[in-house]
């Protein structure tokens, strides 16, 4: 038995330009997306019914804007985290990251709460407040779009979580914290999917309203 | 027992752990949400449970992975325990052979499993061609029902181009580190995991052919494959899982070529096959994620109800027609733009491999060296742009007919500078008749065929007559079998040597290619004449009024030939040379980096640093060197552990 | 060797190879055409004909060059018995490399151009047009003329010489089916929700068929529909028999004429042999039928009636769901009486 092992620093460069490929690739399944809505909706897109929850009356726009800047904020302290980590600043990491976290849920949970909804028809609770998966290429697309970025988000959640996690056993240092980098590259990559998705979903297009709904 | 040690079977066990998990957490969810278990009353068997199916496949792979030992590395590391890089047995004591079953992170060893799990695949896939085949060896034969042969043209395409995917996989991840003079792949972790995933992959593939088969073709066309029978949706998963490896696979191989060259290798100085192999990695990188989604997309479609290509959905107010309901032909832009360019990554890695053998067999220089290197560029670039090619009928905009069919042919242009350099290589050398040779020369002829029937597809009005007739069968196993299957039997003859240190029998390597190339021609020009005398595709039979009972009874008895051949082959390679002649390091005289290091090679080939000094095919020039060894070896960083390293 | 005298060798074989490309290629491109073609049948197929005999052309000539040079390379530079050394050492020729980049350019742009010309002329509207709207169905075809009044034929008649503008649709159900008769040279898919056109003049009387061109299921292989390029008299005439109402005695027959052409021969056999993926017809009519929820019923007209337009509303005990349920939209009353009719006499 033998053992290679490139520096860490060789090693880095690799990893950084293996990630960075991984995106390109990644550009190409969200790029498809975008084509599969630009597509099927053409210049067309849902609109949906406002929010009323007792007396306030949101306007259906009015939700996915604010997570949207919610998710814009998380990149910034996701930034600090990582700075902090390379100047050996272990408490601004650890709690950048979990502020990081938060506003990571609330944007998935404003997706799947007010975007998705929740109904109860004939006693049983489907998805879909507004438009269900079901509702033709509209419900289908919107439910495709926001649903592989729901999936990068929650994995991007996850890979935070072990970063925290290791970073609280003391596992970084100034010099080697490629995970740190890797995570802080992932979700700067998610939220920029979703700088696409966001108008392209919300606000290019004519909105139509659902027939029946 | 030491067999259940050995990872394959711990993975079975794991896929199937894995597989009753997700059907019963998809059957205990519903239950719990008040749903009945059956999903569709009106089915019965598997397919009443349809979502559950396609969970419990998906957690199949997963479970299959953990359970091999394919990701134990990463597990650790997400919980901040470094595992040392080693390479070697993975568990001291063991045999040879069981690296081979296990998780194994040398890139010979991965390049190996690659070969021969590509190798078992076209065995089945083939095996199924006879099968088919015998029923189309007359008119109106009718022993295998419509249904049945259809799910098995679909498994014989795809199982074909699985076993191609993984054949290009092990030809880059064995040859590319050894051409470059690196001692394994950037990231090997990921590469043990590239590989094994097909193994899941490959099974789903095969298990899609008992849980009701299905009836698409390959490409998998909705509305057919919203409304096949169960199985397709293990076609799909099994084509994304294979998918994946292969993104995973190329940006390994991008990374290796990056940054792993020996010192003085520059871009121009790199074996040529390498640079097809880039190529390759290029459009394995980008465009496989189109057909990963595209399925997905019918996938979920099926499941969920979301009707992306469903026209018949519910209609919205006040739109047009498209926003009610879905289009079919969207799916098959997004098929298309990743299974054109991916018949060039077929073929790519097979020409690379012809321009690496043609300069050592004829003692002379490659001709043209950077022109063969730049079009693989090209040939990948602009087989980006010509993907509509086949769907001149499909019903899509009537305008994009004419920029598809002049950007395929402009494919030809590269692809004859291939050709031409060839001749040029050939000119004036002393050529040697070995079986490698004679497969890369009969690659030649063989894509030829292949390759001159394309242009008559590519311009529309006589693509409207030959689209989906046997002429495009005969063309596109022409180029198949000219740009992959041939070059890959040269490949293995060739390295075969170098791998196992002996030499296979030639007298039936030579047996093996006198029986192989005839028979190819026949076949291919046999089932050309038929398609342009009214014979479709994908039919299960056809008229006795067509009058191509004679050609069509050659066909199969071709294929026969071909099966043969393989046969002996596998005999040849697999039980004759284990008591073959020692081969030396170079028994090919080649100028190949890997050819100055012992056969077998050594555990690490490189030990000291290999030093590019000249010009990769130099041969007949006096005095010319390629590589130097370093005189010491450099100090390696041993024991240095790596945490979060690929 | 010597340079001068290899180079003076190397001009002989060029020549000497050169001599045989083309005496080889002249002789497959004589070769390639005299393959016996196909039937056509369409002013369409003589353009398509004429490019493919071009392609055939230039396939013929390059097949020549690259195979007999090749040939003859391997053959005149071949490793004798007992050579040892290398070949002659030459790296490359630019200006070689850049002729054979531009001339094939230059050759696949003209056929660019070229192909561009024939598909207008193939495609082009012509004056006079009768139109024809093709419908498919898993597996079946029917045909509507709308000009003539006759509507969902089974059979396929065009008058000779009449340019044919086909609109073609697959119902929204249904799946993708292809229109071809080999001896039109051309032809479309049907996509549902997406209405497609095809442009065909027959200028030879004869018979002929649609076959289905895109794998369609179960039923693909069989989803043919018969094809006759008649005089224009001859037309004429059957449009007259077509709108005459039809006596209830040939309803039997066009019954089993739509077992075939509709495609439901796919599923059902009349044989009474089993293993089919429907129920035979076989002594089917006035039997006691066994359904899937458990019930049972006799197979009278209105069961049989049911069975066609709604199979799914009662499922026959041990088969599949996978009757296509549109024949509702496919087929006119006096089909599904006519199947009704033929499947009393199969006894
Ligand atoms: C390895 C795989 C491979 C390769 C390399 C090619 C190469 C080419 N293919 Fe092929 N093709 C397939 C695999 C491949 N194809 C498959 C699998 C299908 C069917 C898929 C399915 O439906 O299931 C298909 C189908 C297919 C179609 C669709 C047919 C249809 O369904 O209607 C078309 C249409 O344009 C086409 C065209 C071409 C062209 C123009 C090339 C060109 O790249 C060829 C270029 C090469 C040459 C031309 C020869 C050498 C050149 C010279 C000697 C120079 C001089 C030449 C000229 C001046 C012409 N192919
Ligand atoms: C690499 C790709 C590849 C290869 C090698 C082949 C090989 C063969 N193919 Fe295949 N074929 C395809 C790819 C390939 N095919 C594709 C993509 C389709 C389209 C499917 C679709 O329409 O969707 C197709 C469709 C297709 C059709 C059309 C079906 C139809 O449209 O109805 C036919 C018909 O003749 C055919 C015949 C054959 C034959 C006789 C061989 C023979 O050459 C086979 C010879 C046998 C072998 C090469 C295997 C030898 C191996 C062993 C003997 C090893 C055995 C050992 C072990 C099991 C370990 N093929
Ligand atoms: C794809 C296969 C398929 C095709 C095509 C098909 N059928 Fe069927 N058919 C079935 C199956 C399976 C059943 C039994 C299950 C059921 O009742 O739906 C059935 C049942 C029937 C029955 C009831 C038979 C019984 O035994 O009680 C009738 C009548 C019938 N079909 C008529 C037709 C006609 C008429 C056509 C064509 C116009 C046709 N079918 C086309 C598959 C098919
Ligand atoms: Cu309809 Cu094939
Ligand atoms: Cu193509």
């Amino acid at each position: 038995m033998t053992a290679v092992a490139e520096s860490y620093q060789v090693q880095t460069r690799r990893n950084r330009m293996g990630f960075w490929l991984f995106f390109l690739s990644e550009s190409f399944l969200f790029g498809g997306l975008l084509v599969a809505r630009y597509y099927l909706w053409g210049n067309t897109r849902p609109s949906m019914e406002d929010t009323v929850i007792g007396p306030l009356h949101i306007s259906y726009q009015v939700i996915p804007l604010m997570i949207t800047a919610v998710l814009l904020l998380s990149s910034f302290f996701m930034n600090r985290a990582e700075v902090a980590i390379a100047n050996d600043d272990r408490k601004t990491f650890s709690r950048s990251i979990l502020l990081t976290v938060l506003m990571g849920l609330i944007f998935l949970l404003g997706v799947l709460i007010f975007e998705w909804g929740w109904k109860t028809v004939d006693g049983q609770i489907v998805l879909g407040r507004h438009i269900s998966p079901t509702d033709g290429v509209f419900g289908a697309v919107l439910y495709g779009m926001t649903g592989m970025h729901a999936l990068h988000v929650v994995s991007g959640l996850v890979l935070l979580m072990l970063v925290w996690n290791l970073g609280r056993k003391g596992h970084f240092s100034p010099e080697k914290h490629w995970g740190v980098e890797a995570t802080a590259i992932y979700w700067h990559y998610v939220d920029l999917v979703w700088v696409f998705f966001y108008p392209a979903i919300y606000l290019i297009g004519v909105g139509v309203h659902a027939a029946g709904h | 027992m030491r067999v259940l040690k050995l990872g394959l079977v711990q993975g079975v066990f794991g896929g199937i752990l894995g597989w009753l998990f997700g059907f019963a957490l998809v059957i205990g969810s519903r239950l719990l949400l008040g749903l009945p278990a059956q999903w569709n009353p009106n089915l019965t068997g598997l397919a009443a449970y349809e979502p559950a199916v396609v969970v419990a496949g998906i957690f199949f792979v997963v479970g299959f992975m953990i359970g091999v030992g394919a990701v134990s590395d990463w597990l650790k590391w997400a919980r901040g325990i470094d595992t040392p890089f080693n390479h070697g047995a993975r568990i001291p004591g063991t045999s040879e052979l069981a690296r081979y079953f296990n998780v194994d992170y040398s890139h010979k060893v991965i390049g190996i499993q690659y070969a021969i799990t590509g190798v078992l695949l076209l065995g089945v896939g083939g095996t199924l061609a006879m099968i088919f085949r015998l029923q189309l060896a007359q008119p109106e034969l009718n022993f295998v029902p419509p249904d049945v042969f259809n799910t098995m043209i679909s498994a014989h395409g795809m199982i074909m181009i699985g076993g191609i995917l993984l054949g290009v996989g092990g030809m880059s991840n064995y040859l590319v580190p050894l051409m470059i003079g690196a001692n394994d792949m950037a990231f090997p972790r990921l590469n043990a995991f590239a590989y094994w995933i097909n193994v899941p992959g490959a099974l789903l593939l095969c298990v899609a052919m008992v849980i009701g088969g299905w009836n698409t073709g390959w490409t998998g066309y909705p509305p057919l494959s919203a409304q096949a029978p169960l199985g397709v949706q293990y076609f799909f998963l099994g084509v994304f899982f294979i998918g994946l490896s292969s993104i995973l696979g190329s940006l390994n191989i991008i990374v290796t070529t990056m940054t792993m060259r020996s010192p003085g290798m520059s871009l121009f100085r790199m074996p040529v096959f390498v640079w097809s192999a880039f190529a390759t990695a290029i459009i394995q990188l980008t465009a496989t994620q189109f057909i990963g989604l595209s399925f997905l997309m019918v996938l979920v479609q099926r499941i969920l109800g979301m009707g992306f290509f469903d026209p018949g959905g519910p209609v919205w107010s006040e739109v047009d027609k498209w926003a009610g309901g879905g289009n079919p032909i969207l799916f098959q832009h997004m098929f298309w733009f990743y299974s054109h360019p991916a018949v060039y990554l077929f073929v790519l890695p097979g020409l690379g491999i012809i321009s690496e053998l043609l300069p050592v067999f004829a003692r002379k220089p490659l001709f043209g060296y950077k022109w063969i290197a730049m079009s693989s560029m090209a040939i990948a670039l602009v087989g980006f742009l010509v993907w509509a090619h086949h769907m001149f009928v499909s019903g899509m905009s009537n305008y994009l007919r004419v920029p598809f069919m002049m950007s395929t042919l402009l494919v030809a242009v590269p692809t004859g500078v291939k050709f031409f350099s060839w001749l040029g290589t050939l000119w004036g050398g002393r050529i040697e008749f070995k079986t490698p040779m004679l497969f890369a020369l009969g690659a030649i002829s063989v894509f030829l065929i292949g390759g001159l029937t394309g242009p008559p597809l590519g311009t529309v009005a006589t693509d409207l007559n030959l689209t989906d007739t046997y002429y495009v069968v005969g063309h596109f196993h022409a180029t198949m079998f000219g740009g992959f299957i041939f070059p890959f039997l040269a490949a293995l003859y060739y390295w075969f040597p170098k791998a196992t240190g002996r030499m296979y029998n030639e007298r039936l390597g030579q047996l093996h290619f006198w029986l192989m190339t005839p028979a190819f021609w026949v076949m291919s020009l046999g089932q050309i004449f038929v398609g342009m005398h009214g014979m479709r595709r994908r039919i299960a039979t056809y008229e006795v009024g067509l009058d191509i009972g004679t050609a069509q009874m050659m066909v199969t008895i071709a294929g026969f030939v071909i099966f043969i051949s393989v046969l002996i082959m596998m005999f040849n390679l697999f039980v004759l040379a284990r008591r073959g002649q020692r081969a030396g390091a170079n028994p090919w005289r080649s100028r190949g980096l890997e050819w100055q290091v012992p056969s077998p090679m050594p555990e690490m080939t490189y030990p000291a640093t290999p030093v590019v000094v000249g010009e990769p095919y130099d041969y007949g020039k006096p005095g010319s060197i390629y590589v130097q060894f370093a005189p010491a070896a450099p100090a390696l960083h041993t024991g240095a552990s790596i945490t979060g390293g690929d | 060797m010597d340079q001068g005298t290899h180079r003076r060798s190397y001009r002989r074989h060029f020549i000497i190879v050169s001599i045989l490309v083309a005496i080889v290629a002249v002789i497959s491109i004589v070769g390639l055409w005299a393959v016996p073609e196909f039937p056509s049948a369409s002013t369409q197929a003589i353009t398509v004909n004429w490019l493919f005999d071009l392609h055939l052309a230039v396939i013929g000539f390059l097949f020549a060059l690259v195979m007999v040079f090749m040939l003859y390379i391997l053959f005149v530079f071949r490793r004798r018995a007992g050579e040892e050394g290398d070949g002659d050492h030459f790296e490359g020729n630019t200006k070689l490399e850049i002729i054979w980049t531009v001339i094939p350019l230059i050759v696949v742009l003209s056929f660019g151009v070229i192909g561009a010309v024939t598909l207008r002329d193939v495609t082009a509207a012509q004056e006079n047009e009768m139109t024809v709207n093709v419908t498919a169905f898993s597996f079946g075809w029917q045909f509507d003329y709308p000009e003539q009044g006759v509507e969902k034929a089974t059979t396929l008649k065009l008058p000779v010489g009449r340019p044919v503008h086909f609109k073609l649709k697959s119902l929204d159900q249904d799946v993708i089916h292809s229109f071809y008769v080999a001896e039109f040279r051309v032809k479309q898919d049907l996509v549902p929700g997406v209405p497609t056109e095809l442009r065909v003049t027959p200028n030879v009387e004869g018979a002929y068929r649609v076959r289905c061109n895109e794998l369609c299921g179960t039923g693909h292989t069989n989803m043919l529909a018969d094809v006759t390029v008649v005089s224009q008299a001859d037309f004429d005439a059957w449009v007259a028999e077509q709108k005459a109402a039809v006596s209830p005695e040939r309803l039997a027959a066009m019954g089993q004429e739509l077992h075939a052409s509709q495609g439901c021969i796919a599923c059902h056999n009349v044989t009474g042999e089993p293993g089919g993926v429907g129920p035979t017809w076989k002594g089917l009519y006035g039997s006691e039928r066994q359904f899937a929820d458990g019930t049972s019923g006799v197979a009278d007209e209105e069961y049989l009636r049911t069975s066609i337009l709604a199979s799914q509303e009662r499922l026959v005990a041990g088969y599949a769901a996978v009757m296509p349920q549109n024949y509702a939209d496919v087929l006119s009353d006096q089909q599904v009486a006519a199947l009704i009719e033929y499947i009393k006499t199969l006894k």
